[in-house]
Protein backbone atom coordinates (compact mmCIF):
# COMPACT_ATOMS: atom_id res chain seq x y z
CA UNK A 1 0.00 0.00 0.00
CA UNK A 2 1.51 3.08 -1.01
CA UNK A 3 0.22 6.97 0.70
CA UNK A 4 0.40 8.79 -2.95
CA UNK A 5 2.10 11.90 -1.38
CA UNK A 6 4.44 9.94 -0.08
CA UNK A 7 5.91 8.41 -3.36
CA UNK A 8 7.31 12.40 -4.13
CA UNK A 9 9.67 11.77 -1.59
CA UNK A 10 11.48 9.28 -3.40
CA UNK A 11 11.79 11.39 -6.22
CA UNK A 12 15.99 11.83 -5.94
CA UNK A 13 16.54 8.37 -5.11
CA UNK A 14 14.28 7.49 -8.63
CA UNK A 15 17.34 9.78 -10.54
CA UNK A 16 19.86 7.64 -9.36
CA UNK A 17 21.38 5.87 -12.50
CA UNK A 18 19.81 1.96 -13.00
CA UNK A 19 16.50 2.83 -10.12
CA UNK A 20 14.58 0.51 -11.09
CA UNK A 21 12.63 0.63 -7.77
CA UNK A 22 12.53 2.47 -4.56
CA UNK A 23 10.54 2.34 -1.87
CA UNK A 24 9.95 2.92 1.99
CA UNK A 25 9.10 -0.12 3.89
CA UNK A 26 7.64 0.15 7.60
CA UNK A 27 9.74 -2.75 9.30
CA UNK A 28 7.80 -3.70 11.90
CA UNK A 29 4.86 -4.22 9.96
CA UNK A 30 6.10 -4.92 5.93
CA UNK A 31 3.94 -2.47 4.74
CA UNK A 32 5.00 -0.10 2.01
CA UNK A 33 4.28 3.56 2.34
CA UNK A 34 6.15 4.92 -0.76
CA UNK A 35 7.07 3.46 -4.01
CA UNK A 36 8.23 4.34 -7.29
CA UNK A 37 8.70 1.92 -9.98
CA UNK A 38 10.48 1.90 -13.29
CA UNK A 39 10.52 -1.50 -14.27
CA UNK A 40 7.05 -3.48 -13.84
CA UNK A 41 8.21 -6.67 -14.54
CA UNK A 42 9.61 -6.54 -10.40
CA UNK A 43 6.99 -7.60 -8.24
CA UNK A 44 6.50 -4.53 -5.41
CA UNK A 45 4.86 -6.68 -2.76
CA UNK A 46 7.76 -9.30 -2.89
CA UNK A 47 10.48 -7.21 -2.98
CA UNK A 48 9.08 -5.04 0.16
CA UNK A 49 8.19 -8.21 1.76
CA UNK A 50 11.91 -9.89 1.35
CA UNK A 51 13.60 -6.44 2.21
CA UNK A 52 11.52 -6.40 5.58
CA UNK A 53 12.06 -10.07 6.14
CA UNK A 54 15.81 -9.53 5.44
CA UNK A 55 16.07 -6.74 7.75
CA UNK A 56 14.52 -8.90 10.86
CA UNK A 57 16.72 -11.74 10.09
CA UNK A 58 19.75 -8.97 10.79
CA UNK A 59 18.05 -7.61 13.35
CA UNK A 60 17.60 -11.09 14.84
CA UNK A 61 21.42 -11.70 14.20
CA UNK A 62 22.35 -8.01 15.70
CA UNK A 63 20.26 -8.95 18.69
CA UNK A 64 21.99 -12.50 19.50
CA UNK A 65 25.57 -10.83 18.38
CA UNK A 66 24.50 -8.07 21.28
CA UNK A 67 27.77 -5.98 20.44
CA UNK A 68 26.36 -2.96 19.53
CA UNK A 69 27.52 -2.99 16.27
CA UNK A 70 24.74 -1.00 14.36
CA UNK A 71 23.48 -1.75 10.64
CA UNK A 72 24.18 0.60 7.44
CA UNK A 73 22.75 -1.54 4.74
CA UNK A 74 22.59 -4.41 2.90
CA UNK A 75 23.14 -5.23 -0.69
CA UNK A 76 21.98 -8.99 -2.54
CA UNK A 77 23.81 -9.40 -5.66
CA UNK A 78 21.30 -11.18 -8.45
CA UNK A 79 22.21 -11.73 -11.89
CA UNK A 80 20.68 -8.60 -13.09
CA UNK A 81 19.84 -6.17 -10.11
CA UNK A 82 21.28 -4.77 -6.96
CA UNK A 83 18.70 -4.78 -4.05
CA UNK A 84 20.15 -1.79 -1.62
CA UNK A 85 18.24 -2.25 2.00
CA UNK A 86 19.15 0.98 3.96
CA UNK A 87 17.32 1.82 7.31
CA UNK A 88 16.40 5.32 7.33
CA UNK A 89 17.56 6.13 10.84
CA UNK A 90 18.47 3.66 12.88
CA UNK A 91 16.85 5.37 15.99
CA UNK A 92 13.59 6.31 14.97
CA UNK A 93 10.73 4.75 17.45
CA UNK A 94 8.92 3.58 13.58
CA UNK A 95 11.84 1.81 12.48
CA UNK A 96 11.38 2.73 8.40
CA UNK A 97 13.40 1.13 5.75
CA UNK A 98 14.20 2.20 1.83
CA UNK A 99 15.04 -0.44 -0.91
CA UNK A 100 16.44 0.61 -4.16
CA UNK A 101 16.59 -1.58 -6.73
CA UNK A 102 19.30 -1.41 -9.07
CA UNK A 103 19.90 -2.35 -12.72
CA UNK A 104 23.28 -3.76 -12.48
CA UNK A 105 24.07 -2.70 -16.69
CA UNK A 106 23.29 0.60 -15.58
CA UNK A 107 24.33 1.52 -12.35
CA UNK A 108 27.43 2.50 -10.58
CA UNK A 109 27.02 0.48 -7.20
CA UNK A 110 29.06 2.79 -5.24
CA UNK A 111 28.11 5.38 -6.31
CA UNK A 112 24.50 4.48 -5.96
CA UNK A 113 25.00 3.36 -2.57
CA UNK A 114 26.65 6.96 -1.78
CA UNK A 115 23.60 8.47 -2.98
CA UNK A 116 21.64 6.56 -1.09
CA UNK A 117 23.18 7.34 2.31
CA UNK A 118 22.95 11.12 1.33
CA UNK A 119 19.26 10.56 0.81
CA UNK A 120 18.81 9.26 4.23
CA UNK A 121 20.81 11.70 6.05
CA UNK A 122 19.03 14.63 3.91
CA UNK A 123 15.61 12.88 4.94
CA UNK A 124 16.36 13.51 9.23
CA UNK A 125 17.79 16.88 8.23
CA UNK B 1 -10.97 -12.31 2.84
CA UNK B 2 -13.87 -14.25 4.10
CA UNK B 3 -17.60 -13.46 2.82
CA UNK B 4 -18.53 -10.46 4.72
CA UNK B 5 -15.12 -8.77 3.82
CA UNK B 6 -16.24 -9.13 0.45
CA UNK B 7 -19.29 -7.15 1.32
CA UNK B 8 -17.48 -4.23 3.00
CA UNK B 9 -14.77 -4.01 0.28
CA UNK B 10 -17.73 -3.90 -2.18
CA UNK B 11 -19.21 -1.22 -0.69
CA UNK B 12 -15.78 0.60 -0.71
CA UNK B 13 -15.01 0.32 -4.48
CA UNK B 14 -18.55 1.54 -4.59
CA UNK B 15 -17.82 5.22 -2.55
CA UNK B 16 -14.43 4.86 -4.39
CA UNK B 17 -16.35 4.77 -7.70
CA UNK B 18 -18.21 7.26 -6.90
CA UNK B 19 -15.93 10.19 -5.55
CA UNK B 20 -17.33 10.17 -2.20
CA UNK B 21 -16.82 12.54 0.33
CA UNK B 22 -18.74 11.37 3.69
CA UNK B 23 -18.06 8.67 6.42
CA UNK B 24 -19.23 4.91 6.57
CA UNK B 25 -20.25 4.20 9.80
CA UNK B 26 -19.85 0.45 11.66
CA UNK B 27 -21.54 -1.00 14.72
CA UNK B 28 -21.69 -4.12 16.29
CA UNK B 29 -19.00 -5.76 18.67
CA UNK B 30 -16.63 -3.28 16.83
CA UNK B 31 -17.96 -0.06 16.17
CA UNK B 32 -16.44 2.92 14.02
CA UNK B 33 -16.03 4.73 10.52
CA UNK B 34 -14.20 5.06 7.70
CA UNK B 35 -13.88 8.71 6.20
CA UNK B 36 -13.78 9.40 2.87
CA UNK B 37 -12.27 12.46 0.88
CA UNK B 38 -12.95 12.55 -3.09
CA UNK B 39 -13.50 9.04 -3.37
CA UNK B 40 -10.11 8.01 -1.18
CA UNK B 41 -9.94 7.01 2.49
CA UNK B 42 -8.33 9.56 4.76
CA UNK B 43 -9.02 7.82 7.81
CA UNK B 44 -10.57 4.86 9.85
CA UNK B 45 -11.40 4.96 13.23
CA UNK B 46 -12.67 1.72 15.52
CA UNK B 47 -13.60 0.91 19.31
CA UNK B 48 -11.32 -2.02 19.44
CA UNK B 49 -8.37 0.02 18.09
CA UNK B 50 -6.36 2.84 19.74
CA UNK B 51 -6.76 5.16 16.51
CA UNK B 52 -6.65 8.51 17.25
CA UNK B 53 -4.56 8.40 20.45
CA UNK B 54 -2.28 6.97 17.85
CA UNK B 55 -2.40 10.19 15.52
CA UNK B 56 -2.30 12.69 19.26
CA UNK B 57 0.62 10.81 20.61
CA UNK B 58 2.67 11.49 17.33
CA UNK B 59 1.61 15.10 17.08
CA UNK B 60 0.02 15.23 14.42
CA UNK B 61 -3.03 17.57 13.34
CA UNK B 62 -6.21 16.41 11.94
CA UNK B 63 -8.18 19.07 9.79
CA UNK B 64 -6.59 22.74 10.05
CA UNK B 65 -3.00 21.99 10.69
CA UNK B 66 0.56 22.69 8.94
CA UNK B 67 0.04 21.33 5.84
CA UNK B 68 2.36 18.28 5.06
CA UNK B 69 4.31 19.73 2.28
CA UNK B 70 5.63 22.69 4.80
CA UNK B 71 7.10 19.76 6.97
CA UNK B 72 10.59 18.30 7.03
CA UNK B 73 11.11 15.47 4.86
CA UNK B 74 11.31 12.92 7.88
CA UNK B 75 8.73 14.53 10.16
CA UNK B 76 6.56 14.64 7.08
CA UNK B 77 6.84 10.89 6.69
CA UNK B 78 6.10 10.71 10.35
CA UNK B 79 3.12 12.67 10.01
CA UNK B 80 1.84 10.14 7.05
CA UNK B 81 2.52 7.18 8.96
CA UNK B 82 1.03 8.17 11.83
CA UNK B 83 -2.36 8.64 9.99
CA UNK B 84 -2.22 6.06 7.59
CA UNK B 85 -0.81 2.91 10.67
CA UNK B 86 -3.94 3.76 12.45
CA UNK B 87 -6.24 3.89 9.90
CA UNK B 88 -5.53 0.95 8.58
CA UNK B 89 -5.42 -1.00 11.79
CA UNK B 90 -8.66 0.17 11.96
CA UNK B 91 -10.14 -1.05 8.94
CA UNK B 92 -8.42 -4.31 9.30
CA UNK B 93 -10.44 -4.28 12.57
CA UNK B 94 -13.68 -3.14 11.18
CA UNK B 95 -13.37 -5.64 7.84
CA UNK B 96 -14.05 -8.63 10.28
CA UNK B 97 -17.77 -10.56 10.49
CA UNK B 98 -18.28 -8.63 13.76
CA UNK B 99 -18.58 -5.18 12.16
CA UNK B 100 -21.67 -4.10 10.05
CA UNK B 101 -22.10 -1.07 8.39
CA UNK B 102 -24.57 1.70 7.97
CA UNK B 103 -26.15 4.39 5.52
CA UNK B 104 -22.75 6.66 4.02
CA UNK B 105 -23.23 9.62 5.32
CA UNK B 106 -22.24 12.65 2.90
CA UNK B 107 -20.10 15.82 4.28
CA UNK B 108 -18.60 18.52 2.38
CA UNK B 109 -15.56 18.67 4.91
CA UNK B 110 -12.64 15.79 5.05
CA UNK B 111 -12.78 14.40 8.83
CA UNK B 112 -8.89 14.25 7.94
CA UNK B 113 -6.45 15.60 6.09
CA UNK B 114 -6.83 14.74 2.67
CA UNK B 115 -3.37 14.81 1.71
CA UNK B 116 -3.24 11.45 3.40
CA UNK B 117 -5.56 10.02 1.61
CA UNK B 118 -5.41 6.29 0.44
CA UNK B 119 -6.42 4.64 -2.54
CA UNK B 120 -9.38 2.22 -1.82
CA UNK B 121 -7.82 -0.91 -3.81
CA UNK B 122 -4.14 -0.20 -1.86
CA UNK B 123 -5.92 -0.20 1.55
CA UNK B 124 -8.05 -3.65 0.79
CA UNK B 125 -4.93 -5.40 -0.74
CA UNK B 126 -2.92 -3.97 3.17
CA UNK B 127 -5.73 -5.49 4.74
CA UNK B 128 -5.72 -8.50 3.32
CA UNK B 129 -1.82 -8.60 3.49
CA UNK B 130 -2.34 -7.81 6.75
CA UNK B 131 -4.75 -10.91 7.38
CA UNK B 132 -2.71 -13.52 6.05
CA UNK B 133 0.17 -12.26 8.71
CA UNK B 134 -1.99 -12.77 11.46
CA UNK B 135 -2.55 -15.93 10.18
CA UNK B 136 0.58 -17.04 10.29
CA UNK B 137 0.88 -15.47 13.89
CA UNK B 138 -2.75 -17.14 15.03
CA UNK B 139 -1.17 -20.72 15.84
CA UNK B 140 0.92 -19.09 18.60
CA UNK B 141 -0.90 -15.46 19.44
CA UNK B 142 -3.12 -13.35 18.53
CA UNK B 143 -4.32 -9.95 19.66
CA UNK B 144 -6.56 -11.03 22.25
CA UNK B 145 -4.58 -13.71 23.42
CA UNK B 146 -3.20 -13.24 27.07
CA UNK B 147 0.67 -13.30 27.51
CA UNK B 148 3.69 -13.03 30.46
CA UNK B 149 6.33 -12.72 30.58
CA UNK B 150 9.17 -16.14 30.60
CA UNK B 151 9.67 -16.49 34.45
CA UNK B 152 13.17 -18.24 33.30
CA UNK B 153 16.17 -16.80 31.99
CA UNK B 154 19.24 -19.02 31.83
CA UNK B 155 20.81 -17.97 28.51
CA UNK B 156 23.28 -15.71 27.12
CA UNK B 157 22.18 -12.08 26.79
CA UNK B 158 20.25 -10.89 23.91
CA UNK B 159 19.74 -7.33 22.78
CA UNK B 160 16.17 -6.07 21.94
CA UNK B 161 14.67 -2.66 19.95
CA UNK B 162 13.04 0.03 21.91
CA UNK B 163 9.99 -0.64 20.58
CA UNK B 164 10.68 -4.39 21.92
CA UNK B 165 11.57 -3.29 25.67
CA UNK B 166 8.72 -1.04 25.81
CA UNK B 167 6.43 -3.70 25.59
CA UNK B 168 8.17 -6.15 27.34
CA UNK B 169 8.29 -3.48 30.77
CA UNK B 170 4.67 -3.60 30.82
CA UNK B 171 3.93 -7.25 30.16
CA UNK B 172 2.12 -8.53 33.53
CA UNK B 173 -0.13 -11.22 33.46
CA UNK B 174 -3.28 -11.90 31.80
CA UNK B 175 -2.37 -9.08 29.59
CA UNK B 176 -2.99 -8.97 25.49
CA UNK B 177 -1.26 -7.42 22.90
CA UNK B 178 -4.33 -5.48 21.98
CA UNK B 179 -4.52 -3.74 25.58
CA UNK B 180 -0.17 -3.32 25.02
CA UNK B 181 -1.12 -1.30 22.19
CA UNK B 182 -3.94 0.96 24.27
CA UNK B 183 -1.05 1.67 26.44
CA UNK B 184 1.77 2.35 24.43
CA UNK B 185 -0.50 4.13 21.90
CA UNK B 186 0.57 2.11 18.71
CA UNK B 187 -1.26 0.00 16.41
CA UNK B 188 -3.05 -3.31 17.57
CA UNK B 189 -1.12 -5.36 14.47
CA UNK B 190 2.50 -3.66 15.02
CA UNK B 191 2.26 -4.40 18.63
CA UNK B 192 0.78 -8.01 18.03
CA UNK B 193 3.54 -8.79 15.59
CA UNK B 194 6.32 -7.43 18.41
CA UNK B 195 4.99 -9.84 20.97
CA UNK B 196 5.02 -12.78 18.60
CA UNK B 197 8.74 -11.92 17.94
CA UNK B 198 9.20 -11.72 21.75
CA UNK B 199 7.62 -15.20 21.95
CA UNK B 200 10.17 -16.15 19.63
CA UNK B 201 12.96 -14.82 21.51
CA UNK B 202 10.82 -16.86 24.66
CA UNK B 203 10.91 -13.66 26.81
CA UNK B 204 7.44 -14.23 26.48
CA UNK B 205 4.80 -16.81 26.99
CA UNK B 206 1.19 -17.20 25.41
CA UNK B 207 -1.08 -18.45 27.89
CA UNK B 208 -1.83 -21.96 27.82
CA UNK B 209 1.81 -22.34 26.31
CA UNK B 210 4.45 -24.24 29.29
CA UNK B 211 6.76 -20.81 30.00
CA UNK B 212 10.27 -22.73 28.10
CA UNK B 213 13.80 -21.82 28.65
CA UNK B 214 14.46 -18.50 27.74
CA UNK B 215 16.83 -17.67 25.05
CA UNK B 216 18.00 -14.87 26.54
CA UNK B 217 19.73 -14.25 30.39
CA UNK B 218 20.42 -10.69 30.13
CA UNK B 219 18.70 -8.33 28.38
CA UNK B 220 21.12 -5.61 27.70
CA UNK B 221 20.97 -2.30 26.51
CA UNK B 222 23.13 0.52 25.30
CA UNK B 223 23.78 3.66 27.21
CA UNK B 224 22.39 4.91 24.29
CA UNK B 225 19.54 3.07 24.47
CA UNK B 226 16.74 5.49 27.07
CA UNK B 227 17.42 7.95 23.85
CA UNK B 228 16.66 6.10 21.01
CA UNK B 229 13.67 4.66 23.06
CA UNK B 230 11.93 7.87 22.63
CA UNK B 231 12.17 8.68 26.24
CA UNK B 232 10.10 6.26 27.87
CA UNK B 233 11.13 6.58 31.10
CA UNK B 234 10.05 10.29 30.93
CA UNK B 235 6.52 8.41 28.97
CA UNK B 236 6.23 6.11 32.12
CA UNK B 237 6.41 9.00 34.47
CA UNK B 238 3.96 10.96 32.24
CA UNK B 239 1.37 8.15 32.24
CA UNK B 240 1.99 7.45 35.73
CA UNK B 241 2.81 4.35 35.16
CA UNK B 242 4.81 3.56 38.34
CA UNK B 243 3.80 0.01 38.17
CA UNK B 244 5.62 -0.47 35.06
CA UNK B 245 8.74 1.34 35.75
CA UNK B 246 8.55 -1.00 39.19
CA UNK B 247 8.47 -3.98 36.45
CA UNK B 248 11.73 -2.42 34.67
CA UNK B 249 12.68 -2.37 38.06
CA UNK B 250 12.02 -5.80 38.70
CA UNK B 251 13.84 -6.73 35.33
CA UNK B 252 16.81 -5.42 36.79
CA UNK B 253 16.97 -6.98 40.27
CA UNK B 254 16.44 -10.23 38.12
CA UNK B 255 19.59 -9.74 36.64
CA UNK B 256 19.14 -8.01 33.54
CA UNK B 257 20.62 -5.11 33.81
CA UNK B 258 22.53 -3.88 30.87
CA UNK B 259 26.24 -5.63 31.02
CA UNK B 260 28.44 -3.15 31.46
CA UNK B 261 26.40 -0.08 31.87
CA UNK B 262 24.34 -0.76 35.15
CA UNK B 263 21.81 0.42 33.60
CA UNK B 264 18.48 -1.19 32.26
CA UNK B 265 17.29 1.09 29.67
CA UNK B 266 15.82 0.35 26.03
CA UNK B 267 18.34 -1.98 23.88
CA UNK B 268 18.34 -1.34 20.61
CA UNK B 269 19.30 -4.31 18.57
CA UNK B 270 22.04 -3.03 17.19
CA UNK B 271 20.55 -1.66 13.96
CA UNK B 272 17.43 -0.03 15.60
CA UNK B 273 15.53 -2.62 13.32
CA UNK B 274 12.93 -4.67 15.15
CA UNK B 275 14.82 -8.01 16.70
CA UNK B 276 13.41 -10.71 15.92
CA UNK B 277 13.45 -13.55 18.13
CA UNK B 278 15.41 -17.38 16.91
CA UNK B 279 14.24 -20.75 17.33
CA UNK B 280 18.27 -22.26 17.94
CA UNK B 281 19.57 -19.78 20.44
CA UNK B 282 19.21 -21.01 24.54
CA UNK B 283 17.81 -24.58 25.49
CA UNK B 284 18.03 -26.70 22.67
CA UNK B 285 14.26 -27.82 22.24
CA UNK B 286 13.97 -25.98 18.56
CA UNK B 287 10.15 -26.28 18.75
CA UNK B 288 9.48 -22.26 18.79
CA UNK B 289 7.68 -20.33 16.74
CA UNK B 290 8.60 -19.29 13.43
CA UNK B 291 9.76 -16.00 12.42
CA UNK B 292 7.40 -13.78 10.86
CA UNK B 293 7.80 -14.06 6.92
CA UNK B 294 6.40 -10.90 5.15
CA UNK B 295 7.00 -12.46 2.02
CA UNK B 296 4.76 -15.66 2.70
CA UNK B 297 2.30 -13.31 2.97
CA UNK B 298 2.65 -11.87 -0.18
CA UNK B 299 3.43 -15.24 -1.95
CA UNK B 300 0.33 -16.54 -0.61
CA UNK B 301 -1.51 -14.74 -2.66
CA UNK B 302 -4.14 -16.31 -4.96
CA UNK B 303 -3.11 -14.49 -7.98
CA UNK B 304 0.55 -14.54 -7.58
CA UNK B 305 2.45 -15.98 -10.31
CA UNK B 306 4.74 -18.95 -10.10
CA UNK B 307 7.40 -19.34 -12.36
CA UNK B 308 8.44 -22.76 -12.03
CA UNK B 309 12.32 -23.06 -11.39
CA UNK B 310 14.93 -23.12 -14.73
CA UNK B 311 17.18 -26.09 -14.74
CA UNK B 312 20.39 -23.49 -15.14
CA UNK B 313 19.25 -21.02 -12.75
CA UNK B 314 20.37 -22.12 -9.89
CA UNK B 315 17.68 -24.80 -9.27
CA UNK B 316 18.80 -28.16 -8.41
CA UNK B 317 17.65 -31.41 -9.87
CA UNK B 318 16.06 -33.80 -7.49
CA UNK B 319 15.83 -37.47 -7.22
CA UNK B 320 17.89 -40.17 -9.37
CA UNK B 321 18.68 -39.34 -13.19
CA UNK B 322 17.10 -41.69 -15.96
CA UNK B 323 19.22 -44.72 -16.90
CA UNK B 324 19.16 -46.13 -20.29
CA UNK B 325 17.35 -48.78 -21.52
CA UNK B 326 19.42 -51.79 -20.65
CA UNK B 327 20.72 -53.13 -24.15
Amino acid sequence: MTVPVADTLLVPVARIDGCALACLIDASTGMVIAAMQREGSISLPAAAGGAADIANVVGLLSGELATGDGLEDVILTFNHHFHVIRPVRPDMDTQILLLVILDRTRTNLAMARRAIRDFCTSLSA
Amino acid sequence: MDGYGNLIAGRLRKLAAAGSTGTLPFSGHCGGAIHFHDGQVVYAESTRTPGTRVVAAAGVPLPGGPPLAALPPLTRLAAILAVTEPAVDAALELMSAESRYGRFRPARVPAADPACGIPVDSLLAEVTRRQRLLRQLATVVTADTAVARNPELNSPGVQVSARQWAVLIRVRPGITPRALAWELRRSVFSTTAEVYRLLVLRLLFAAGQPARAAATGLVSAGAAGLEAAGLEAAGLEAAGLEAAGLEAAGLEAAGLEAAGTGTAGMGTAGTGTTGMGTTGAGPADGHGPALISFIRAVASEPGATRRPARIGSGARRQGPLALPPAG
